[in-house]
């Protein structure tokens, strides 16, 4: 993409706190140098581990789902390769590179998987995810494109699969998946080779690509999912049993002869010739069994939804080579329970905890194996799975006990003790403020003004606070005489709320009709408020809503006159309400919400506000009556919404030019840089992608149209987004305090220094420089009006006559690299590694590094 | 101090009350799916429906008598008429050896099941310790029933040719031309019979929709009992959520 010139550094000021990671699944790649873990906010939490010590420290965090991250696996059979795939509750999986954190590969898919597993399929170069979920199918999917390849369908009962296990029958050439419903129904696939090759061929052979576009409303994603050439793949063999709602199921490695299926209630073995019960046990009290696996033929270790281990040895009957295999159970015959892996005095987890099984690879002649454990607080552990040999068994069946003994982990970590142990601890934005008697309050909401280079921050006390953000910036990041001076850079500070600052609008900011010195903040107080920036004043306090303010947003501009002096506010008690900013009064309350407001979407030649809510009601507002127009739900409501976007496109688009890109119709979105935000709060990988590069396309359009219809807004959104300094808020809990993303412009950074720089010259200085003869003057005025896309090499040769003022921006800039760039070239650098990064995705950060080597990936 | 025993009321009291009673609108609602379902063993029920022409579509194109076996339709005897060529008419069935399976009511059906065995889970004397851990039982619950009841509310879009290459067209017995495309989903409480029929006009391909739709009465029930457990279940994370702030 020859859009992409702009390099932009994120640099993320994490504060003191660290944030919410409440881990639903647990990753530790095969390698043991990286352990993923995935929350229920969406984020992805990257672990360095010690290959020998298994020592954890958090490296990055990948913001891209949207929704819980319900399994997460490898995309390779190569024990060194960097990919992991991730999935989530909304159905989005993501290909991530371990080592730069980037995301090679995205999709959303109506098909939620809750389980996947990596296999190494005959006939095949690399592995396949074989997937199971909210669906009825079998899904075989390529790691890295992310496609389906192929789909087992059931001819007998089909229902959802809760449990699949793929394996390679000894002495056999195929692969059969093996499967159990949730009605308990076994099912095997013998996979032919043909299969395998599926997939390797690649193009021409995935299913749901190159359709005629058209669309029906149906349903039965059996048949969406076949490949058209061929007929669906059924089961071999078929058999009811009586697991219902099975977690997990496992075949036994060592003799592929016994099976493992955990449900809630209880664990049973299975023979795998016939499927018959070999024994039973159930959970213990106020327990839930989640999950297990086997550690030889005759142990097991089970763990349950209190975060529990439970290691058990197999009666006789249940043991492959065993003569009594497959005779009937007697009562003495039950698995004994030999130990217990348990956290001692343990603080009470708001969730089940997310446990996997660990096989370490052999190191020095021993091969260990670990029980992992995420919890709700983000802490993670680990048990060494203790080695017992038959004798000791013996010897502790012998022993009376009450309970069977407990062991303790091995190792604990979380990303509150890595923050503690930081020194010095992770700078927050506003530092300064914080004394020793009063350390500081919480930051809950920011804003960041770039004309003025102010930002705002609202803190969980009320208080509102505003303060230079270069000065701000300077005194965590830089080291320097600015650091002894006293109450430096000065703040000002906005006191009106009682209790935490949900939000703050700059209205101006995102359209220009509004005065550039009104800001309006949300609180937990349930007022929305609205301030003079100039003075320092409260103007006027809303009080309409009757739940904390949640968010702030702007109505578009072509609404009508009254609208147009609107803000438009969210209340926790699901209402929205309009908010006149001149006459000081609420406009419209649209209050019948029955569930929390998701979406505000706009036809503002209608007159309407469309608001959509979390059960996918969407309800129409007339705006300047206050009246409901109508509720709609189901499908009419999705094509509402949908509707909304496409008149806005259609509207504005008319005129705009048809770049490389995205054509005319995204020219009418609103600014780039809110969308960016935007999707950043919202997690929204694809959002964020979108809008860097639609900022880019839009930088460049202008310089072209200058003459365009709307060039007052577009001057104002390249002034924007020119600034060579953003700063966002970054929160990926609503609980959490806010961190910051600071995003380094440095094309814009030299512009901005150049046209300083050049200003400040007398004829005479620049006649000495050279630069007064036409051709100089040209690449000048090119440099500083145009981001074309060999800008940065022109810069670059600038760089060397404006050495004075550059050479000092370098080595700040150098300074600040330190904790961005740097840091994920050089992975081993001691000092850097404790550093969390936001990543480069969250800029779109491509094409070139800052040496203008090419970058990696 | 009140706030904080009103807060240790929810927790303890409201909490498990609200659960109770959930849990027997959730039964209910189970109880009201045509299929076996937590437990109700009963044996799937057989209905037969005629069904009535949508808009845009007159009663000559679209003849549809359907006959409903639990989540599946095993008999239907469906007769088309194409614009163009007023004179043919296409006749199909689908016959109880193959019949056409309604995924969207079992997926429905899958989902309220995991709703009611998230309540299950937490036993009857179980006493909360903290909000969060409410509002994380209360969010798998409420997901469950959004993900249950949009199945039947909102039916996935399909490309033509996805439709085409269906397992479900293929149980059709005589197979229909290769311009036509027929499909059966659920719609609210509605369940409806398009047909697609596949012309070219200037080179692009485009395609006339004609529907057919009867009202199953099951499904209204069904709906709106899923409609008060989501409210029922907002309503507590709400209270909860409140209560927790002004502590």
């Amino acid at each position: 993409m020859a859009a992409s010139t702009n390099l932009v550094i994120p640099v993320v000021l994490w504060g003191k706190t660290a944030p919410t990671h409440c881990i639903s699944s647990i990753y530790l790649t095969r390698d043991q140098k990286n352990l993923v873990t995935g929350c229920y906010d969406g984020q992805i939490c990257l672990w360095q581990v010690d290959p020998d010590t298994l020592k954890m420290t958090p490296r990055c965090l990948l913001v891209g789902h949207t929704a819980p991250v319900l399994c997460l696996c490898r995309a390779s059979i190569l024990a060194d390769n960097n990919y992991i795939v991730s999935s989530s509750e909304s159905g989005e999986m993501c290909t991530w590179d371990l080592v730069d954190g980037k995301c090679r590969e995205a999709t959303k898919q109506p098909y939620v998987h809750t389980n996947m597993q990596a296999y190494h399929m005959a006939g095949t170069d690399d592995v396949r995810l074989f997937c199971n979920g909210y669906y009825a199918e079998v899904l075989i999917m390529d790691p890295f494109s992310l496609e389906l390849l192929f789909t087992l369908s059931s001819r007998v009962n089909p229902d959802w699969i809760s449990a699949l296990h793929v394996l390679r029958p000894a002495k056999r050439k195929d692969d059969v998946v093996l499967a159990l419903t949730t009605t308990g129904t076994i099912k095997v696939w013998t996979l032919s080779s043909a299969l395998g090759a599926i997939g390797s061929l690649q193009d021409g052979l995935t299913p749901g690509k190159g359709g005629s576009g058209a669309t029906s409303p149906t349903h039965s994603p059996s048949s969406a999912l076949q490949s058209p050439s061929s007929e669906p793949c059924y089961e071999n063999e078929s058999k009811q049993i009586r697991c219902l709602n099975a977690l997990t199921m496992t075949c036994c490695s060592c003799n592929q002869r016994t099976v493992l299926i955990v449900c809630s209630k209880y664990w049973q073995i299975f023979d795998a010739g016939d499927f018959s019960v070999l024994c039973s046990v159930h959970a213990p009290q106020a327990e839930r069994w989640m999950g297990g696996d086997f550690l030889s033929a005759d142990r097991v270790l089970i763990w349950s939804d209190e975060g529990k281990g439970y290691l058990y040895q197999l009666p006789a009957n249940c043991i492959a080579d065993h003569k009594d295999f497959h005779a009937k159970a007697t009562d003495a015959d039950n698995p004994f329970l030999y130990c217990i892996l348990a956290v001692p005095s343990e603080k009470p987890l708001s969730c089940p905890p997310a446990m996997q099984f660990f096989h370490g690879t052999p190191r020095q002649g021993k091969s260990q194996k670990y029980l992992l454990r995420g919890d709700s607080d983000g802490n993670v552990i680990y048990w060494i799975v203790p080695d017992v040999t038959d004798g000791q068994l013996a010897q502790i069946r012998q022993e009376e006990f009450v309970k069977p003994p407990g062991l303790a982990p091995n190792y604990n970590t979380s990303l509150t003790k890595a923050w503690s142990e930081m020194k010095p601890p992770p700078v927050g934005i506003l530092d300064q403020l914080d004394t020793p008697e009063c350390p500081g309050v919480k930051l809950t909401a920011s804003i960041f003004l770039p004309q003025q280079g102010r930002l705002v921050c609202g803190r969980e006390d009320g208080s509102i606070v505003i303060v230079p953000a270069v000065q701000s910036i300077m005194l965590q990041l830089l080291h320097g005489r600015h650091q002894q001076y006293d109450d430096w850079p000065p703040h000002q500070l906005l006191l009106g709320h009682s209790g935490r600052v949900n939000c703050l609008l700059y209205p101006h900011n995102i359209h220009p009709h509004y005065e550039p010195s009104q800001l309006v903040s949300g609180g937990v107080d349930f007022a929305v408020c609205l301030w003079d920036l100039n003075t320092g004043s409260l103007l006027h306090r809303f009080c309409v809503h009757a739940g904390e303010v949640t968010q702030l947003l702007v109505p578009p501009s072509d609404c009508s006159p009254r609208i147009q002096k609107c803000i438009c506010s969210v209340g926790s008690d699901h209402s929205v309400a309009l908010l006149g900013l001149t006459e000081r009064k609420c406009v419209v309350l649209a209050s019948r919400h029955l569930f929390p407001v998701v979406t505000i979407k706009w036809r503002p030649l209608d007159d309407f506000m469309v608001v959509g809510c979390s059960d996918g009601s969407v309800y129409v507002w007339q705006m300047e009556t206050g009246h409901l127009d109508r509720v709609l739900h189901g499908i009419t409501a999705e094509e509402v919404l949908c509707a909304c976007d496409d008149t806005i496109a259609g509207v504005s688009g008319v005129g705009g030019g048809s770049g490389g890109l995205g054509g005319g119709g995204e020219m009418g979105l609103a600014n780039p840089a809110i969308h960016l935000l935007r999707g950043l709060r919202h997690r929204n990988l694809s959002a964020i992608r979108h809008a860097t590069i639609r900022g880019l396309h839009q930088l460049q359009q202008l310089h072209h149209d200058g003459e365009h219809g709307e060039s007052a807004e577009m001057a104002f959104l390249r002034k924007n987004h020119a600034s060579p300094l953003m700063v966002q808020g970054l929160r990926t809990n609503p609980r959490d305090p806010e961190a910051h993303v600071l995003f380094f412009d440095i094309e814009a950074l030299a512009v901005q220094l150049l046209s300083e720089e050049y200003s400040t010259m007398s004829p005479g200085t620049l006649e000495a420089q050279g630069l007064i003869n036409q051709s100089v003057y040209m690449k000048v005025v090119a440099l500083t009006q145009s981001a074309s896309p060999d800008a940065h090499k022109k810069i670059a040769d600038f760089f060397g006559r404006v050495k004075d003022k550059a050479g000092d921006m370098e080595r700040i800039l150098k300074e600040k690299d330190r904790h961005g760039l740097l840091a994920k070239m050089k992975e081993g650098a001691e000092n850097v590694q404790t550093k969390l990064q936001a990543k480069a995705e969250i800029v779109g950060l491509k094409g070139t590094g800052p040496d203008g080597s090419p970058r990696k990936g | 101090m009140n706030l904080q025993v009103e807060f240790e009321w929810i927790l303890h009291e409201e909490v498990q009350a609200v659960l109770k009673q959930l849990h027997t609108i959730l039964i209910e609602c189970a109880w009201r799916f045509p299929v076996p379902l937590c437990g109700n063993d009963i044996s799937p029920k057989h209905e037969k429906y005629v069904m009535s022409v949508s808009a845009h579509t007159t009663p000559e194109q679209v003849k549809c008598v359907v006959a409903l076996t639990g989540d599946s339709i095993t008999h239907a005897d469906i007769s088309l008429k194409v614009q163009k060529q007023p004179n043919v008419i296409y006749r199909t069935s689908i016959q109880a050896e193959n019949p056409w399976k309604l995924q969207q009511v079992q997926d429905a059906g899958n989902h309220l099941q995991q709703a009611i065995l998230h309540i299950e889970n937490v036993d009857k004397d179980y006493v909360f310790r903290s909000s969060e851990e409410v509002l994380h039982m209360l969010g798998k619950v409420l997901g469950c029933l959004q993900r249950g009841r949009s199945s039947l509310i909102v039916p996935r879009k399909k490309t033509i040719d996805d439709l085409m290459n269906s397992r479900n067209m293929k149980s059709l017995v005589p197979n229909l031309p290769e311009n036509l495309a027929v499909s059966f989903y659920i719609q609210s409480h509605k369940l409806i019979f398009a047909v697609y029929h596949v012309g070219s006009a200037h080179g692009t391909m485009k395609f006339d929709t004609f529907q057919a739709e009867c009202s199953l009465p099951w499904l209204s029930e069904v709906l709106v009992l899923f409609t008060v457990g989501l409210q029922m279940c907002q309503q507590l994370k709400d209270k909860d959520k409140v209560a927790e702030l002004l502590v």
